[in-house]
């Protein structure tokens, strides 16, 4: 009577020790075996409850690391965000075009000429170019230190689109290292009228500017039935 | 097929990988400093990094991006800088199309491939169809 007894008490704290192990395994950091006996089982609970302190304390550890490497993160994408909209702002900052003085457009390009700010700079200049009527727009690059084959063909289609706008648009500011990699390159840009600084482009718009003067005093005094063709 | 020119004696500067158009213009402001750094006048050292700057622009178009070696040593009696760009794209599949003045398989020049050869001392390409395409550039000091 006594042995059946003992077996069925030594089940029950077997079945005991499943369910706190089983209880530490679904994420409960409390559940300890606690024996209050003496013998020989006791020793076994009193290690599997050493063993369950580690691992608990492993895992507060890690969920501790978790939790700061999860803040890091967002905190990381949060930074991230303000630099996408203060590179977006530096953008629009970046390709200022101005009128100088009558008819004529600036706009100074400095740093490096990705697809996306030649967009908005395209966009800002031919703008600028339906809003004033000017009919002479300078791209000065002296800033740009790289003319790849993407930048040479961004800049043809600038050139392009303001003439289909009727403003002529000169280019300014090719340093003579790049002169000679876009002649390796193989890049024809014998359409557009380059000037090597922006001092030289600002002199032939004046002259421009003068001659189309010029062509309308001209006009002006000339018998208009004669002009006719 | 192509073998590249290698050496385990040549010195590995850096190793980039190419995912967007801002890493393109990291490591081309890396590509000038370093050909500085290997005395090269301002006309090489332009001219190095416009031809890089072609390589890892086409990579970024049409290999999905990938990865660019920078490394220096002697090739042939001379002091160079060698770029080896390296992508698992669709691989190009007629190469000497590729490689002429003026053909685009997109909306870019054609100018790209033929350009950045004629711009360095030494160009080498492998390129093998849904495998990827390699291209390795010298330019001695
Ligand atoms: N890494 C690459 N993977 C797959 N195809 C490529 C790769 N590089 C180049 N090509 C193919 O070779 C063609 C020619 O390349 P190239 O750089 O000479 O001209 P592009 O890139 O089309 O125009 P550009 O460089 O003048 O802007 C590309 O249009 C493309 O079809
Ligand atoms: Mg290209």
């Amino acid at each position: 009577m006594g042995e059946t007894h003992n077996i069925q008490r030594i089940k029950e704290r077997i079945n005991n020790i499943e369910d706190v192990l089983a209880s530490v395994a679904a994420g409960d950091n409390e559940a300890r075996i606690n024996s209050e006996t003496e013998d020989d089982l006791s020793g076994i609970e009193a290690a599997i409850d050493l063993l369950i302190d580690d691992l608990t304390d492993e895992l507060i550890q890690r969920e501790k690391m978790q939790k700061e490497v999860e803040d890091k993160l967002s905190k990381i994408q949060e930074q991230q965000k303000t630099i996408f909209q203060q590179q977006a702002d530096l953008m629009e900052l970046s390709s200022p075009v101005s009128k100088v003085w009558d008819n004529v457009l600036i706009l100074p390009v400095i740093g490096t000429l990705d697809s996306q700010r030649t967009q908005i700079m395209m966009e800002n200049l031919l703008e600028k170019i339906v809003e004033t009527g000017c009919t002479i727009s300078i791209l000065d690059i002296t800033g740009v230190p790289t003319v790849d084959t993407q930048v040479a063909n961004h800049l043809l289609k600038t050139v392009t689109s303001a003439r289909l706008l009727g403003a002529e648009c000169i280019i300014s500011g090719i340093s003579p290292a790049i002169a000679q990699t876009i002649v390796h390159l193989g890049i024809d840009l014998s359409s557009i009228k380059t000037k090597a600084t922006l001092q030289d482009a600002m002199i032939y718009a004046m002259k421009q500017n003068k001659l189309s003067e010029n062509v309308k005093l001209q006009t002006l005094f000339t018998d208009p039935d004669e002009n006719e063709d | 097929m192509m073998q590249l020119t290698s050496n385990t004696n040549w010195e590995t500067i850096d190793k980039h990988l190419i995912k967007t158009e801002h890493d393109i213009v990291n490591v081309r402001q890396q590509i000038r400093f370093c050909a500085k750094q290997l005395n090269m006048g301002i006309i090489n050292q332009t001219r190095i990094t416009t031809a890089v700057s072609e390589l890892l622009r086409n990579m970024y178009n049409y290999g999905e991006g990938g990865e660019v070696l920078i490394q220096k040593g002697m090739v042939d009696e001379h002091n160079a800088l060698i770029i080896t760009c390296s992508d698992q794209g669709p691989g190009i599949d007629n190469l000497e199309l590729a490689m002429s003045d003026g053909y685009t398989s997109g909306k870019g020049m054609g100018y790209g491939l033929p350009g950045a050869k004629r711009l360095v001392d030494r160009f080498e390409i492998e390129s093998e169809k849904n495998k990827g395409t390699i291209v390795r550039i010298m330019k001695w000091n």
